[in-house]
């Protein structure tokens, strides 16, 4: 399970998470703050600036289209955080790269106008989990606790772990860990978690890649059972190997009635260097999963490095950082892939993805376009390795959601000297449903 | 000569003075914004006045005004006779106390987080901003029968009043009056109960009072065997209070028969769609705000949760959210309503008493200002 060469000597830990990001499940919720993101962005090396998490508007309609409103900056961290969620109380946490905040909640505040303000970040007890990746809200026996995955885990060639959180006090209940080298062969293992989506009691987290991109590459899900929070199953999803090594499974989405009620409950998954789309379905009344099923070949559709599921009411989107476009599919067809409409035309690194509406009420998709903001070449910049270069517009892209067409960019490397490395609105409350 | 000289120099001095005066009279007042202003993020966007930025002096002027008797005609009655802190501002009484001893049409309503929810006021929601609102009470021949020129007069006759005008917005004026008054009920933000400093995650919920919350917080779908109340689909998730969008926040929730259905915001709009519309309340720091509905029909929340669960009254304009929603499926004819099991009420109303924040209830800054100055 070794990775080749040019993916040697990069920073740890990769390609961020996010879920399905259902749409306000309100209509007419009061807030209209939704042309808003939260950004965080990553400062780069050779153009000395420092880590963010910033604010920005990115309605093109908005004269102030792609300023930043509020931002804090994390000066002392090496490592920028990863990845956004808000919980279903509203409070907004990120999981972070940097050992020392691998998982932090975040302040955010209004002012006395009404503007809503970054107020800084806490770094949270994870008991020593690295690399956070993904965050979940979901019930075991009935009570609800805050799941992340840990691509790093507690460290090792072969770690990972799945954290248990008590979402009102951070604290960690549990730590789920179960090595391959420890539980033994043919057992039940976690490593490299990264993807996490849940139907009921079952909770699916994928295994991706070590962090360090050279000691290993996962290619299988494995299966938890939220009734004792053991794990109980792996299945593989691994067909074609198109870069040559392991399918790398990343973001999974556990498709289920609640989201419309004419699915069948299945699990897709993104295999980043599969390139694929796989289905694996769940029968409900035996707890069973079925044989997986490619749905859909990068390599023969001529798109490369799978990464997020979103959705909204109507459509469930796919981005695809090369050559960095986004899919869209009828949701009510899931989990089947029935397309929807034409690709969204993003940018190289295509990623995380925001859905609002404009000032005049035009419906709009933000793409932020990067893969893993690590530099470019040309501007000397050590960290830089080609292979992530060139997925990396460092843009995000809003376009008409309708058709598709391109209505503004940002390029964060331009403007600000920093690159983007993740997403999400700002819809100031709890309506944000990942996974 | 010498004399002369003295006069001249008098009238100098005065000059000077009455020049210097006048110069600080007509500077521009420059108010300092409030210190410390925080607003929980989850309550979502809301927005101030640009004309009337939240500020120290504004407020201050608005809270004495607020509780000041000289507000009224007979100088006997102050906002705060039908709005007392310690009941979240609302009277205690199923409908206000009119001057001629005869009860008004409705009950007073609770002023609280007023920044956000529906930008409209009253029952019917005849006010489209608090300014406009302010000023309405005290013109209104049953609530405190004041003529606002008279009352301008009277203010600026106190130089208390003048200097705190003056300082806040410039001059006293019926204008100055309502945004002072506004900018004080801005500031009445409630953020401090039980469920706020649950959804901060600095407080645990009783398993009782957690399953009143997942009961307000879901629509009831027998398909699913998902039991709810359904509260959350008009008492917004965080304040509790109606949507902001549109006419969102205003709905009719089955307290009459069509004959007998008042017109509610029917009267503001016209719309006969709008029969028996009324602003949906928020639901904060309710268990000290009874009777409840707009005119006080109903005493206590047990009273409040019989009525959701099995005393609608169907009419053209109830709305469909609450028509549907049923936690059981119902033989057709028989009543409307959300069949919760007894202990499933006892939960909600349990969670309901989360949202009282005695913070809010006895915090001194919305206290009455002149209290001290007896
Ligand atoms: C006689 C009792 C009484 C007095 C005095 C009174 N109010 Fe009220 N207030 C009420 C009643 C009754 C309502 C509901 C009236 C309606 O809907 O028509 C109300 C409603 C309001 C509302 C609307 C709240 C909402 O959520 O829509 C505001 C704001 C308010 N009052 C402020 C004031 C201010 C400011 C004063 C003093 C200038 C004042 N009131 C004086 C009884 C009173
Ligand atoms: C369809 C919208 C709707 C739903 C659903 C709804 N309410 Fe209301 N609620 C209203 C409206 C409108 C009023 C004011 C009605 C009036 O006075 O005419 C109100 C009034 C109230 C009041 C009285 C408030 C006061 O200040 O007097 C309480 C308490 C209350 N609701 C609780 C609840 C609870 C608990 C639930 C869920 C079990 C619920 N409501 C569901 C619309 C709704």
């Amino acid at each position: 399970m070794k990775v080749n060469n040019e993916f040697k000597g990069l920073l740890p830990a990769l390609f961020t998470a996010a879920l399905i990001s259902m749409l306000p499940a309100q209509p007419g919720a009061q807030v209209r703050e939704e042309s808003h993101g939260v950004v965080l962005l990553r400062g780069l090396p050779t153009l000395e600036t420092a880590h963010s998490i910033a604010i920005v508007e990115l309605d093109p309609e908005q004269e102030n289209f792609g300023e930043i409103l509020s931002e804090v900056t994390q000066p002392d961290m090496t490592h920028p955080l990863h990845h956004l969620y808000y919980s279903p109380a509203g409070r907004l946490y990120a999981t972070g790269l940097d050992p020392v905040c691998s998982l932090a909640e975040i302040g955010l505040e209004r002012d006395a106008t009404g503007a809503p303000q970054v107020t800084g970040f806490e770094c949270l007890d994870t008991q020593g989990q690295m690399v956070g990746e993904d965050i979940m809200w979901h019930s075991s026996n009935g009570t609800e606790y805050m799941f992340v995955t840990f691509m790093g885990g507690t460290g090792g060639d072969d770690g990972g772990t799945l954290g248990v959180f008590d979402p009102q006090t951070n604290a960690v209940v549990k730590v789920i860990e179960a090595r391959p080298s420890q539980v033994g062969a043919d057992k039940p293992y976690i490593m490299y978690p990264h993807g996490i989506s849940a139907y009921q009691d079952r909770m699916i987290i994928t295994s991706t890649v070590h962090p360090d991109l050279a000691t290993g590459v996962g290619n299988a899900l494995t299966v938890i059972d939220l009734n004792t929070l053991e794990p109980i199953q792996n299945i593989v999803v691994e067909n074609e190997k198109p870069l040559g090594f392991p399918s790398s499974p990343v973001e999974v989405l556990f498709a289920r009635p609640s989201m419309n009620e004419n699915i069948k409950p299945a699990v897709l998954v993104n295999t980043m260097f599969g390139f694929e789309t796989w289905k694996v379905p769940y029968d409900e009344a035996s707890k069973t999963f079925g044989d997986p099923e490619v749905l859909y070949s990068g390599a023969a559709n001529n798109t490369a490095v799978p990464l997020e599921f979103y959705g909204t009411d109507t459509e469930l989107f796919i981005s695809h950082a090369l050559p960095g476009v986004v899919k869209r599919y009828d949701l009510a067809k899931l989990p089947d892939l029935v397309s929807s409409g034409p690709d969204i035309q993003a940018a190289p690194g295509a990623h995380h993805m925001i859905f609002f509406t404009s000032k005049s009420g035009r419906d709009l998709i933000a793409v932020q376009n990067n893969l893993l903001n690590l530099g470019n070449a040309a501007d000397n910049d050590p960290t830089d390795v080609d292979f992530i270069a060139a997925l990396n517009a460092h843009t995000i892209t809003v376009h008409d959601l309708a058709t598709g067409e391109q209505l503004g960019s940002v390029n964060f490397r331009e403007k600000y000297s920093k690159g983007v490395d993740n997403l999400e609105g700002l819809f100031g409350s709890g309506f944000v449903h990942h996974h | 000569m010498a004399r002369q000289r003295w006069i001249a120099t008098a009238a100098a001095v005065v000059a000077i003075g009455t020049g210097a005066s006048y110069v600080i009279r007509a500077l521009p007042p420059d108010p300092t914004p409030v210190a410390d202003f925080s607003a929980p993020f989850v309550f979502g966007r809301f927005s101030v006045p640009q004309d009337n930025p939240l500020t120290e002096e504004a407020f201050a002027l608005g809270r004495r005004l607020f509780y000041d008797p000289a507000l009224s005609g007979g100088n006997d009655r102050s906002c705060a006779t039908c709005h007392i802190q310690r009941l979240a501002f609302t009277d205690g009484l199923p409908t206000a106390a009119g001057l001629n001893g005869e009860s008004l049409e409705f009950s007073s309503m609770s002023l609280v987080n007023l920044l956000w929810g529906q930008e409209r006021f009253f029952w019917d929601g005849r006010a489209l901003s608090l300014e406009q609102q302010a000023l309405l009470p005290i013109e209104n021949p049953q609530e405190m029968a004041q003529d606002l020129e008279e009352l301008v007069r009277e203010l600026k006759g106190s130089r208390q009043y003048r200097r705190m005008f003056r300082q806040a917005y410039g001059e006293v004026s019926s204008e100055n009056i309502a945004r002072a008054l506004a900018t004080f009920m801005r500031m009445l933000i409630s953020a401090g109960s039980k469920y706020d400093r649950f959804l901060r995650g600095e407080a645990v919920l009783t398993e009782q009072e957690e399953l009143g919350r997942k009961l307000f917080m879901a629509h009831p779908d027998t398909k699913v065997s998902l039991r709810g109340g359904n509260c959350i689909d008009c008492h917004s998730q965080f304040l509790t209070s109606g949507f902001r969008d549109g006419l969102d926040g205003f709905s009719n929730n089955g307290l009459d028969k069509d004959v007998d259905l008042p017109a509610g915001l029917m009267a503001v709009t016209g719309n006969p769609a709008h029969k028996g519309f009324f602003k949906v309340p928020t639901l904060r720091n309710i268990a000290v705000t009874a009777p409840y509905m707009h005119d006080g029909r109903l005493q206590t929340l047990e009273d409040v949760m019989d009525h959701y669960n099995g005393g609608v009254v169907v009419s053209p304009t109830l709305s469909p959210l609450i028509l549907e929603a049923d936690n059981a499926a119902s033989p057709p004819g028989s009543f409307v309503g959300l069949r919760l099991t007894d202990s499933e009420k006892a939960a909600i109303i349990a969670f309901l008493h989360t949202l009282t924040d005695e913070a809010f209830l006895s915090d001194a800054r919305f206290s009455n200002p002149l209290e001290g100055e007896l």
